[in-house]
This record gives C-alpha cells, sequence and structure tokens, in this order.
C-alpha cells in the first residue's frame, strides 16, 4: 500500500529546521564572516563628515538618527546603489512585478475569471513570489546536444541586456544611472542585442522548434526595428539632442504626441513586436511551435527569461513616456517636506531624535517618480490589453506591417517633423 | 526494392531543406493525434496526419455487451457530445427491438442533443480560441459553457457523460421548473455567444489570419466525403436535420448555415453560427413539447432483437454520425460499426496543408472540426 | 479603415469586459446546487427521477441481495461486488449487498435502474477523494450513510452578467 502524502511529524520538521540553522551559523562563522573582512580589507572606506567611516563606526552611527541619515544619504550617491536599486535594476523590476500581478488579475477581470486568488490571503498578491520560489527550485534541464556554455549565459546576457535597457531611463530629475550624450543612440545599440541573444540561445539549444522559434524572433526583431528607430527620429529632429533626460526637459509645455502622434502610434506597435507581446508572440506560438525559443529552457533559466522580458516591457513603456509623454513633467502635487522634523527632531514618548540630513530624496524627484510611474502605468495598461483581444498574426502579415506600413508611416512621421521644424513652429528656435 | 518504414520511423530526408517535424502527440497544439509535418522553410510541403493513439476498441466492445450496457461505453470518445454519439445508437436499436417511443421523449431528446451541440460547440471554440493565440476566447467559451452544462446537468445528472438516451426513451423526465430556467440560460447564453462577434470574428486581424487559408472547394468537399460544419462552409447545403429528419426535427422551426468560400474562416463560423439555431431549436422544443406524458418505454431486461440490420445517422456537432447495428437475435449485438464525422474531415489534412504556411496549420487542422478521440473510437 | 475600426471594436469590447461580473465558481467555498436528492428511479414505471448522479446510499431495510445490480455493473465498470454482511434480515437471507469500489465506478446509474427494490439510489455527495485505492471502496454500511452537503450556489443572471450566487 503505498500512501501519497507522507505523514507529517513535527518532530522531524523541528530537526530540519534547526540543522538548517547550525549549518547557517556554522557557514557564515568559517566562511562569511572571513569574506567579509577581505572585502572590507579592499574597499575605499568613504570619508563622512572628516571621519573615515570604519563598521565599526557604521554599526555605532546606526544607533544616533542624525549620524545614520548621512550614511545612508551617501551610500544612495553611490553607483552601487543606483544600479542596483532606485533607478535601475531594483526599481524596473519592482515595477515589472508589478506589471506581472497586474496583468494577471486584469486579464482575468477581461476574461471573466478570478486570477491568482489565493497566495497571499489578498487577490493572489503573492503568487509571484511563489512561482519564482517554484522555478528556483526546480531541475535545470539542459538538451544532451546542446551547445553548454552558450545556452547556460544566453538567459543571463537577456537579463543584463534587459537591466542596461533599464539603466538608460531618466525616472525623475538627474535620477538615471547613465546619463550619457548619447543615450537615444545607447538604447538603439542595446535593442539591437536582443535578436542576437535569441538567435544564439536557440541555435545552442540545437533542437528543431527553439530553432524555428529563433529564426522569427530574428525575422520579426529585425524588421521592427526599423521602424522604430524611424519613428523615433521625428522627436530627435524637433529637441535637437539624443539625451534623454533633454529630451523629457524639452517637454515642459506640451507632449511631443500631441505632434507626432504617427510617431508615437508606430513606435507602440513596433514596440509590441519588440516585445514578443500579443498579437506579435510569433516567437513563442505556442500551438505552432511549443514555446517557440524558450521550449528547451527550464527552471530559473526561464524565469530569468520571463524577467528579462518584463524588464524589457518596463523599459519600453518607459522609453515611450520620455519620448511621447513628458518623463516626468506633470503638476506639482507631492506635499512639500514638513520642516519641523529636521529642525525640531522626532518625539517619540521620551526619546527626541534630531534628524539632520533629511529629507532622503527631494520634492522634485518624488514628484517626478510619481509622474513617471503613472504615465508608465497608463501605457503598460496599453501594452497588456491587446494580449486578451487579439488572436496571433501570421509571420508574413506581420513581415508586410512591418516592411510597408510602418516604414512607410515613420517616414510620413520624418516628414511631418521636418515639416514643423523649417515652417518655424517647433525646434530651437520655433514660436512656440 | 526498399522495405517501407512506419512512417514516425521514417529517416530523415536526405534534401536538408526539408526538416521534419512531429507535431503531436506530446505537443501543445494537436489533440491526441500526431501531424507528421516537412517544412520548407515556412511552408509546409507535406502533412501526413498520424490518427490512432486513443483507439479503444469501441465496436469490438459493443460485440460483448448487450444494448443497455453498451450505453456508458459507447459515449466515452465523445464525452462532450455524448448524448449525440448516443442518439443513433438508440434510433437503430429501437428500430430493431420494435419500440415506439413517446411523444415527449422525443423533444426531451431533442433538447438535450441541442445543447449538448452547443456544449461540444464552445469546446471546440475556445480549443480553437487557443490555437489561435486568443486566451480570452478560449476563457470565455468555456466559462458560458457552464451555462449549459448546469442545464444538461439539471437534466440527466451528470455534468459531461450523462448516459441519459436509452433506447426506448429517456432515462429520466424533466425536473419541475425546468423550462423557465432553460429559457433563461439559454437567452443569456445567446446574448454571450453575440458578443464573441466583436472580439472574435469579426477580428480584422483574425480574418486577415485565416481568410482563403486552407480553401476547400465545393467539389472536393463532396469528392472527399467531408461532413458537417466543414461540407456547409464549402456552399453545400447538407444538415441531417433538414434533410433525413429524425425524431421532432421536422416540427421545428430552424434553417441551416451555408457559406460559400470554404477557408478556415468559413469553417470556423458555421458552427458558431449553428449555435444561434440550436437555441432557437431549444426555445421552439419548449414551446411545443407535451406538457406531461411518459418519457420511456418500459424495456423487457435483456432485450433481443431480430436478424436485422439497421443505419441510422445523425447531424451531431461534427457532422454526420451513422451506427450501423447487425442483430442477430441475440441480447448482444452482431456488429456496430460507428461511422464518426472527425474521421471523415481528417481526410482533407493533407490535402488543405500542402502549400500552407507553417503559421496556419492549427488554423487549418482545427477548423476542420476534428475530435481525435472520436476519430479513433 | 474597416482594420481600424474593427481594431477599435474588439478593443473596446475587451474594455467594456472589464466591469462584467466574474462567473468562476470558487469551488471549495461555494458548492452548486442541484437538483433533488439524487438520481433515484422508479421500478413500477420504468422512468427515473431527474437528480445528481452521485455516490451511491443503499437502504439496508429494502435490500434483498438480488445481486441485479451486480449484474447491471457488470459489462459497464465491473465496481459492484456481493459481500457479506453482519446482519440479520427476513428479506435477505443470504445477507449479502453491494459493495461499491469508487475507483471503478463511472457513475452511469444503470445499477440504479436495475434494482426493483427501491433499495438503491444515488445522492448529491462527490467528493469521494482518498489517499488510498481501498478508500475508494465504500462497504455497505458505508453506502448507508446518508450524506451531509452544502451546496447553495447557483446561477445568477443580471444586467451585469451571470455570476455564481
Amino acid at each position: 500500500m503505498s500512501v501519497i502524502a507522507p505523514k507529517f511529524r513535527l518532530g522531524y520538521f523541528i530537526k530540519a529546521l534547526l540543522d538548517n540553522i547550525f549549518w547557517a551559523v556554522v557557514l557564515l562563522t568559517l566562511a562569511g564572516i572571513p569574506a567579509i573582512m577581505i572585502l572590507l580589507f579592499y574597499i575605499d572606506l568613504p570619508i563622512i563628515d572628516g571621519q573615515i567611516l570604519t563598521p565599526f563606526l557604521a554599526f555605532t552611527w546606526m544607533t544616533h538618527p542624525e549620524m545614520s541619515v548621512p550614511l545612508v544619504k551617501a551610500f544612495m550617491q553611490t553607483d552601487f546603489f543606483r544600479i542596483a536599486a532606485f533607478p535601475g535594476f531594483g526599481f524596473g523590476a519592482l515595477l515589472a512585478a508589478g506589471v506581472i500581478f497586474v496583468e494577471r488579475k486584469m486579464l482575468a477581470k477581461l476574461q471573466l475569471r478570478v486570477g491568482p486568488f489565493y497566495c497571499g490571503k489578498v487577490e493572489g498578491i503573492l503568487q509571484l513570489m511563489s512561482d519564482g520560489i517554484k522555478l528556483l527550485t526546480k531541475e535545470i534541464i539542459i538538451p544532451a546536444k546542446a551547445d553548454k556554455p552558450i545556452f547556460w549565459v544566453a538567459p543571463l546576457l537577456f537579463v543584463g541586456t534587459a537591466a542596461a535597457f533599464v539603466s538608460l531611463i531618466p525616472v525623475a530629475p538627474k535620477t538615471v544611472v547613465a546619463d550619457i550624450d548619447v543615450g537615444l543612440l545607447a538604447v538603439f545599440a542595446i535593442i539591437g542585442f536582443f535578436p542576437i541573444i535569441t538567435v544564439l540561445s536557440s541555435w545552442s539549444a540545437n533542437s528543431k522548434y527553439p530553432f524555428i522559434g529563433g529564426i522569427r524572433a530574428l525575422h520579426q526583431m529585425i524588421s521592427f526595428e526599423i521602424p522604430l528607430i524611424l519613428s523615433l527620429l521625428g522627436v530627435v529632429i524637433l529637441t535637437g539632442t539624443l539625451n534623454l533626460s533633454e529630451i523629457v526637459e524639452s517637454q515642459a509645455t506640451y507632449w511631443w504626441i500631441a505632434f507626432l502622434p504617427i510617431g508615437a502610434i508606430v513606435f507602440f506597435i513596433a514596440m509590441l513586436a519588440e516585445l514578443e507581446r500579443i498579437p506579435f508572440d510569433l516567437p513563442e506560438a505556442e500551438s505552432e511551435i511549443v514555446a517557440g525559443w524558450l521550449t528547451e529552457f527550464s527552471g530559473m533559466m526561464y524565469g530569468l527569461v520571463q524577467l528579462g522580458s518584463y524588464l524589457k516591457l518596463y523599459a519600453f513603456a518607459g522609453l515611450f513616456v520620455v519620448l511621447f509623454l513628458g518623463g516626468w513633467q506633470g503638476p506639482m502635487v507631492w506635499p512639500p517636506f514638513p520642516e519641523e522634523i529636521v529642525t525640531e527632531g522626532i518625539t517619540m514618548g521620551p526619546v527626541t531624535a534630531q534628524i539632520p540630513g533629511l529629507p532622503l530624496f527631494s520634492q522634485e524627484v518624488l514628484n517626478g517618480t510619481l509622474w513617471f510611474i503613472l504615465k508608465t502605468a497608463a501605457v503598460i495598461f496599453f501594452i497588456l490589453l491587446p494580449r486578451g483581444v487579439f488572436p496571433r498574426i501570421r509571420i508574413d502579415l506581420l513581415l508586410h506591417v512591418g516592411w510597408y506600413r510602418l516604414i512607410g508611416l515613420s517616414f510620413v512621421n520624418i516628414f511631418i517633423a521636418l515639416g514643423l521644424l523649417y515652417a518655424g513652429v517647433l525646434g530651437p528656435e520655433g514660436i512656440l | 526494392m526498399t522495405t517501407q518504414l512506419p512512417p514516425g520511423l521514417q529517416l530523415e530526408k536526405v534534401d536538408e531543406r526539408i526538416m521534419t517535424l512531429n507535431v503531436g502527440p506530446q505537443h501543445p497544439g494537436s489533440g491526441h493525434m500526431r501531424l507528421i509535418v516537412q517544412v520548407d522553410g515556412d511552408y509546409i510541403v507535406a502533412c501526413d496526419p498520424d490518427p490512432g493513439y486513443v483507439h479503444r476498441g469501441e465496436e469490438k466492445m459493443c460485440e460483448y455487451r448487450n444494448y443497455i450496457t453498451n450505453i456508458p461505453h459507447l459515449e466515452r470518445p465523445v464525452i462532450h457530445d455524448s448524448c449525440n454519439i448516443l442518439y443513433p445508437y438508440c434510433l437503430a436499436v429501437e428500430e430493431i427491438l420494435g419500440l415506439e417511443v413517446p411523444e415527449r421523449a422525443k423533444y426531451v431528446r431533442v433538447i438535450a442533443s441541442e445543447l449538448n451541440r452547443c456544449v461540444y460547440t464552445m469546446y471546440w471554440l475556445a480549443i480553437y480560441g487557443i490555437f489561435l493565440g486568443h486566451s480570452t476566447m478560449f476563457m470565455w467559451p468555456m466559462g458560458d459553457r457552464e451555462l449549459l452544462i448546469d442545464l444538461l446537468e439539471k437534466i440527466t445528472g451528470a455534468r459531461v457523460t450523462h448516459a441519459y438516451f436509452v433506447p426506448g426513451g429517456v432515462r429520466n423526465d424533466l425536473p419541475a421548473n425546468f423550462e423557465d430556467v432553460c429559457l433563461r440560460q439559454v437567452n443569456y447564453f445567446e446574448k454571450r455567444i453575440k458578443e464573441y462577434a466583436d472580439i472574435f470574428y469579426d477580428n480584422p486581424i483574425l480574418i486577415s489570419r485565416t481568410e482563403n487559408t486552407g480553401i476547400l472547394s465545393r467539389q472536393d468537399a463532396i469528392r472527399l466525403g467531408t461532413t458537417g460544419s466543414v461540407l456547409r462552409a464549402s456552399g453545400v447545403d447538407f444538415d441531417i436535420r433538414k434533410k433525413e429528419p429524425y425524431d421532432v426535427y421536422e416540427n421545428l422551426d430552424f434553417q441551416t448555415n451555408v457559406l460559400q468560400s470554404g477557408d478556415s474562416y468559413a469553417r470556423s463560423k458555421i458552427p458558431w453560427l449553428d449555435m444561434f439555431e440550436s437555441c432557437r431549436i431549444i426555445r421552439d422544443a419548449l414551446r411545443k413539447m407535451p406538457k406531461s406524458g411518459s418519457v420511456r418505454v418500459k424495456l423487457k431486461p435483456n432485450p433481443k432483437g431480430g436478424d436485422v440490420e439497421v443505419y441510422r445517422r445523425v447531424e451531431s456537432g461534427r457532422g454526420a454520425l451513422g451506427m450501423h447495428v447487425i442483430s442477430k437475435s441475440k441480447p448482444e449485438p452482431y456488429r456496430v460499426k460507428i461511422s464518426v464525422g472527425s474521421f471523415r474531415n481528417l481526410i482533407c489534412i493533407p490535402y488543405l496543408l500542402r502549400g500552407e504556411k507553417l503559421g496556419n496549420m492549427p488554423a487549418v487542422y482545427w477548423s476542420l472540426n476534428y475530435w481525435p478521440v472520436e476519430a479513433d473510437r | 479603415m474597416g482594420t481600424a475600426s474593427g481594431i477599435i471594436k474588439a478593443l473596446n469590447s475587451g474594455i467594456k469586459h472589464l466591469a462584467v461580473k466574474r462567473f468562476t465558481l470558487r469551488y471549495p467555498e461555494q458548492k452548486l446546487k442541484f437538483v433533488g436528492d439524487g438520481y433515484q428511479y422508479d421500478p413500477t414505471t420504468g422512468v427515473g427521477i431527474a437528480g445528481y448522479k452521485g455516490r451511491h446510499i443503499l437502504f439496508h431495510d429494502k435490500c434483498t441481495g438480488c445481486q441485479l445490480c451486480a449484474i447491471a455493473c457488470e459489462g459497464v465498470a465491473e465496481a459492484i461486488a456481493m459481500v457479506k454482511v453482519n446482519e440479520n434480515w427476513k428479506h435477505n437471507k443470504k445477507a449479502i449487498m453491494p459493495q461499491i469500489d469508487y475507483g471503478k465506478c463511472v457513475f452511469c446509474g444503470l445499477c440504479v435502474d436495475a434494482c426493483p427494490f427501491y433499495a438503491l439510489y444515488m445522492t448529491n455527495d462527490y467528493e469521494l477523494s482518498s489517499f488510498t485505492k481501498e478508500g475508494l471502496i465504500y462497504t455497505p454500511s458505508q453506502l448507508q450513510v446518508k450524506p451531509q452537503v452544502q451546496q447553495d450556489a447557483e446561477i445568477q443572471i443580471d444586467d451585469r452578467g451571470a455570476s455564481h450566487g
């Protein structure tokens, strides 16, 4: 007689927990603490208020609010924080997780069903976390005939490229990881990496369906890159700059979507195709080619590709906002920071803490971030909606749309921009 | 002379341009069957359907069971359309045993059969939607199907495998207050399926994808022996409910839908249009049904027929579904031959898919209204 | 222009359905209501009474051990076996009653049609899962129990669409 569910015994459970704690403690003392010490030996310690910051001092200051705030502020100025957390990867990944949740619930609502419901008590808000844990714990299966190094590296490259794309998007004034003068060119360069990664990963899997999917992805991405790039040239012509922050600043009074609606529509459609979202999800068409170029990925490799594609979605939506919807520009709605917290400190019971370094973010940054997130959410809604409404398009129709319609329309858009420029309506010396 | 290997074991073609894809049986785009597709780039050079993965020997099983115990296993090939696959069997056995079905039972049968046809068509439509990558068209029919499953469950007591039709009538009468509930839910169902037009049937992307793909001309449709919606989409006005009416279909008010183009779009639209007719039939039958009366002839245990051969066919969700029952004065039938619409439509696949694009494969394949389990029997 | 208007119509239809009620039946919290107390059969008229075909219920005071249900099941699922019971009934001298293996039963209800003594009916109980195969075999004493069911969800239709209660 076989029992499907083994009997649960509290003793075993506690023993397993204690085992885990024991090994964690042992590993931390034997390997972790020496590693931290070695690392600290090589790191240049910052100087704050004329004092070299040692770990001892850092831990001491953590107990004093008036000392810890400058410490946190100093940390927030570091490149590491900017890349990994706020305007970079962490912020993008958080928004991407939100996108996945909203996509599931919205699609479920459109399809008259419930969607994730039980995980996390409130409308399945922790479903993504449980999915992530599931993917992490699953076995990673590599096809026997695969080209293993490339196959292993492809998901990492995909996420890395998506994160590089995220780092170019300005979120608020002076809040961008890489504020470079050729921002838009860098965007084009990074977008150009995606088909290469896709075709490499699909080819290295050495399997039929990924191969067909990779070829389709290559066709689709390359043929839609041209209208994508051309549709943005209108904005570049009118602003005369490639720097994304400057493009945002040029839209203080009016948004470019008001003058270049054709460019915006072309960019939106090309964006859907670049993102491989329905109706352009041919590289992953499940009823024809199983899962396309993702067929052989398993476990967290698949999870990484998904993370990368949602990061890419956020980055494209952010790019749309930056170029056409005025980026962080918007009326000031964020309440000003109460001054008395800085001057008088926070009183909690008998203790009064003086905190001189506040606020951590200026009012402009918070307001800009808020408007940026709101606009991005609106764009993402329109990216998600077609998934519930349209069927998949066919490859010949797709290429027809890309090469004939969209490229033509984007040239029309460029002529409109040039007309506006030479008529003296807009541009560096325009009347508006 | 080289030995001919079975299709799956053939070595790869020497010509390296041709790639062989085994679509199925473990593939999200096939049913319980396999399509051996040879592609040159994106074009399908040849497509060879390979059914038989779910063959269960229904015909042979019939020879070892008596006329009543054949019922539960005969509905297994199409559990979504179980009333319609039992219909010809019951008609044939009634002919053999010389039973006269009560008038009310005939109407109840028509109602159950039409409800079941809609349930099947919704299931088929849901899969057609997801084959085209339209996830809403998967969820909506699956949800709205519940309205009719609920009605069928009220009548028959089971959600899919009803075992409701028996030779000599139906197993039980309709429950009390059934007509109100039925009218309410069928009217709402009709309203719902009207809403599919905007999002699916009038969707320009769907039309551009399925129009002019896999065209089956009127002559070919007749020559290849197709049936049901495939035949009607090719411009042949053939519906057994009209041409050879059984039970009370001649009293009921409905029409057959015929489209002329014969492409995947027309083939996918005909079942949807038929569902409106089914709703009409149900409402009409509820109105014309005798309000009381018996619904089942009392049978002797282990009834025996004479030495007769009977062939009866009905219009199922997939076309003509015929049963040829031979009786040799025994409680068991001597032979039962089941002729199903799915298998007759399957033969079109090599003709329709040659020269199409790979992206059209699911659209054309599933538009043939093919149910793999039924075809294998 | 037809393409553009078609696309706008499809998007509009999609957005409109964001406001329609969800149709999902949330199963463990809600259970669908069935007609009557389960499928029953009247041997005098030869017609059944509509009801859900769930687990059987066996009335020990009516069962005569005639084995007709087991014979009816022979060609169908062979789920019914006649077993000895430790009871004394005047009408059941052999003291055998049906024992049903729900790992095999297909819930067709032909055994109910076969019983001429009103002894075997079906009930609304469909939650029969078990961790073991042995747990699926219901002895006559288990079949005797009338199931406790709380099923009250019904399909409700109003202006905002259909929903389950």
